[in-house]
């Protein structure tokens, strides 16, 4: 048994760091790459404004002194009916019988030497899932991923790579957890030529837990790309999604919802970058805060000087639903060429009285008729998701949430 | 219930600070239909808008009461329970929303479980087919994109599903081309065929006798300036289209 599984470490602090890796990892080789992880983790800045009147927490200053971590942890739970080479297996089972096409993907859209949190995820990475589609090959079911938090803290690290012409649709869930769950993962999705790739993260963690991600792809040329995103659950979630833009043709949607209530902190930060042009991205997001919910949003659209003919679109609407609930949201737009398209606009406010008169003049009551409306705002990104079901169960969280 | 019918008196009511209905007697019976006509700005939206409750029009005197019941205490949907239906001038659109989950919770709120989900669909198409709508509207979000025909056909569906005791037609006719304006007056007349909307007053709100050809009114008032200024029968629509308000004008005039 391993010396881990016996005697967890307690406690993400520098001067634990060295009997952290230690004890964590038996293999020097990968010792010396996670202790490196984890000086970056330190080191590395999160980028986010620090707690202020509203938001209560530095992204910069997390107290990780009670996160238990281990090397052992349940794998995820995955579900796919695959075909003509296709591949979807959690991590570990990669790493053995797939070295050469994980090595192909893994870390090559997530710089994680440069994000404070994909580097604490590599230091401690735990678990995972690979997902790999040959050229041609066209996965029509969706595969489902599923995440389960417990007690010791989750690394996830999950992957998919899409090769030439490949089509494919990922659920990836987190679920579970308790008061302390941690969890502080990476998605990244790497596509071929031509590929179509519709990627689902949904979160809906415990209350009291915590969640940290960072998510990137790198779709190639003329490839599809959908992200969907549902940010539901955890006391503290900050998440980043990034799309580099690299080849001509991509098209590339990027589709949030998340509606902090309670006592949730909820920071999102979408990044599209038109690195060269003739593609076409387009950003949504819906957010509701309640309670003394508390939203951050920052949109980031970059389209450099040589990327003409790009376009970009960004959107962005958040319902602010109690006094003592927050939404911060910036939309930042830098455009360097002169031959684009580029739309932004974003709204912050409360709910509008003309409809909820409407509605209640009906004979639906004003507690109903808030709802309705509330759920109706989210439905341009819920129709982002891909199965039916997952966008009832994604419907039933925010009623929950909302009601 | 002491009097039946929606009976106003002395109706006064403010917008923004300003006064704009300076006391307001109308009664509507069970069954019979007022039309309302009046100048634009006369105050006609507002006294629909006061009736039915909405928070931005302050009641600030006077009397409404619907077979009996104040309607005045009482919010929005409990007016909207008690019987009362106004079809808006400019309906909100409400994204997200899908028509058929809409007339569905304000059916079940107005008349609860009275329907199934089955019958309560059929009755939709039935309506539906009434008011020459396709049924590909039921799934769409409620007013969002609608033309400003759709939407008052949506209004006359509306209407038509919830069969209140009293409904208001804010211009329900406006915008509407000849054939919509059939199929909204026929509507209305199949309504007041059938047992559930027999009983239905109306009070139509408009600029034109056209509608009043489809939905033959039992009086007519004229509001100008927040008071009804003049009264009479089908005719006196007639008169209003063919001289213009100047004529009342100048009689009001006359008598002050
Ligand atoms: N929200 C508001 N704020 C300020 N003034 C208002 C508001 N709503 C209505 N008014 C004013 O009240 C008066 C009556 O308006 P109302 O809408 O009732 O007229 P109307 O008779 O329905 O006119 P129309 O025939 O044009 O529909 C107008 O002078 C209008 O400008
Ligand atoms: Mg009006």
């Amino acid at each position: 048994m391993p010396s881990s599984l016996a005697a967890p470490v307690l406690g993400i602090v520098p001067e634990n760091a060295e009997a952290l890796v230690q004890r964590f990892e038996t293999s020097p080789l990968l010792r010396a790459a996670r202790s490196e992880a984890l000086a970056a983790y330190f080191a590395l800045a999160s980028g986010r404004a620090p707690a202020g009147r509203y938001w209560k927490v530095d992204l910069d200053a997390l107290d990780l002194s009670r996160v238990e971590v281990r090397a052992e942890t349940t794998p995820p739970r995955i579900a796919a009916t695959l075909s003509r080479g296709a591949i979807a297996c959690d991590l570990a089972t990669a790493r053995r019988a797939h070295p050469q096409l994980l090595e192909r993907a893994l870390g090559t859209a997530v710089d994680a030497r440069t994000r404070k949190f994909a580097s604490l995820a590599n230091a401690f990475g735990n678990t995972g899932a690979f997902v790999y589609v040959p050229a041609g090959v066209s996965v029509d079911n969706p595969i489902e991923i599923a995440y389960a938090a417990g007690e010791i803290a989750l690394f996830p690290h999950t992957i998919v790579l899409a090769e030439a012409g490949a089509r494919c649709t990922v659920i990836c869930t987190l679920e579970g957890g308790a008061e302390g769950s941690f969890v502080c993962g990476i998605d990244e999705i790497v596509t071929g030529e031509r590929a179509s790739v519709s990627f689902a993260s949904v979160q809906m963690l415990a209350l009291g837990a915590r969640s940290l991600f960072t998510r990137a792809a790198r779709p190639g040329k003329d490839a599809h790309l959908a992200w969907a995103i549902a940010e539901l659950g955890a006391d503290l979630c900050a998440s980043t999604v990034e799309i580099e833009i690299e080849q001509t043709g991509v098209d590339a949607q990027i589709a949030a919802v998340f509606c902090p209530s309670g006592d949730q902190h909820v920071d999102l930060v979408s990044s599209v970058d038109h690195r060269v042009g003739q593609a076409r991205s387009e950003t949504i997001v819906r957010s509701a805060a309640t309670g003394s919910g508390q939203a951050r949003y920052l949109g980031n659209i970059n389209i450099a000087a040589h990327a003409q003919g790009s376009n970009a679109s960004l959107r962005d609407d958040a319902l602010l639903l109690s006094k003592k609930a927050h939404v911060d949201s910036v939309p930042a737009l830098e455009i360097a060429a002169n031959d684009v398209k580029a739309y932004h606009g974003a709204t912050v406010g409360a709910l509008d009285e003309e409809q909820i008169f409407y509605m209640t003049s009906r004979g639906i009551e004003r507690d109903e008729a808030e709802r309705m409306i509330v759920l109706g705002f989210f439905e341009p990104v819920i129709d982002r998701f891909p199965t039916r079901e997952l966008r009832e169960r994604i419907r039933a969280a925010l009623q929950a949430k909302v009601g | 219930m002491s009097e039946p019918g929606l009976r106003i008196h002395d109706l006064r009511a403010s917008v923004a600070g300003n006064d704009i209905l300076k006391g307001i007697d109308l009664t509507v019976e069970p069954g019979k239909v007022h039309a309302l006509m009046g100048p634009n700005g006369s105050g006609k939206s507002t006294l629909a808008f006061s009736l039915s409750g909405h928070p931005g029009y302050v009641v600030t005197g006077g009397t409404a009461t619907l077979d009996g019941e104040n309607l005045l205490d009482l919010l929005p949907d409990k007016r909207a329970k008690a019987g009362l239906f106004l079809s808006f001038q400019y309906p909100a659109a409400i994204p997200g929303v899908k028509v058929a989950n809409f007339l569905y919770a304000a059916r079940q709120a107005v008349r609860p479980g009275d329907l199934t989900p089955a019958k309560f669909r059929a009755l939709l198409v039935e309506k539906m087919e009434l008011l020459d709508m396709d049924p590909t509207f039921l799934g769409r979000y409620l007013n969002d994109g609608f033309s400003g025909g759709e939407k008052k056909r949506l209004e006359m569906l509306q209407l038509a599903v919830l069969a209140p005791r009293y409904a208001i037609l804010d211009e329900t006719d406006s915008g509407l081309d000849v054939d919509a304006l059939r199929a909204v007056g026929e509507s209305v007349r199949a309504m007041r065929d059938s047992d559930e909307g027999r009983a239905t007053g109306f009070l139509i709100i408009t600029h034109y006798p056209r509608i009043l050809h489809h939905v033959k009114p039992d009086a007519v008032h004229v509001m100008v300036g927040g008071r009804i200024v003049k009264q009479g029968g089908a005719d006196l629509a007639e008169l209003i289209e063919r001289d213009g308000y100047d004529k009342i004008r100048e009689e009001i005039e006359a008598i002050a």
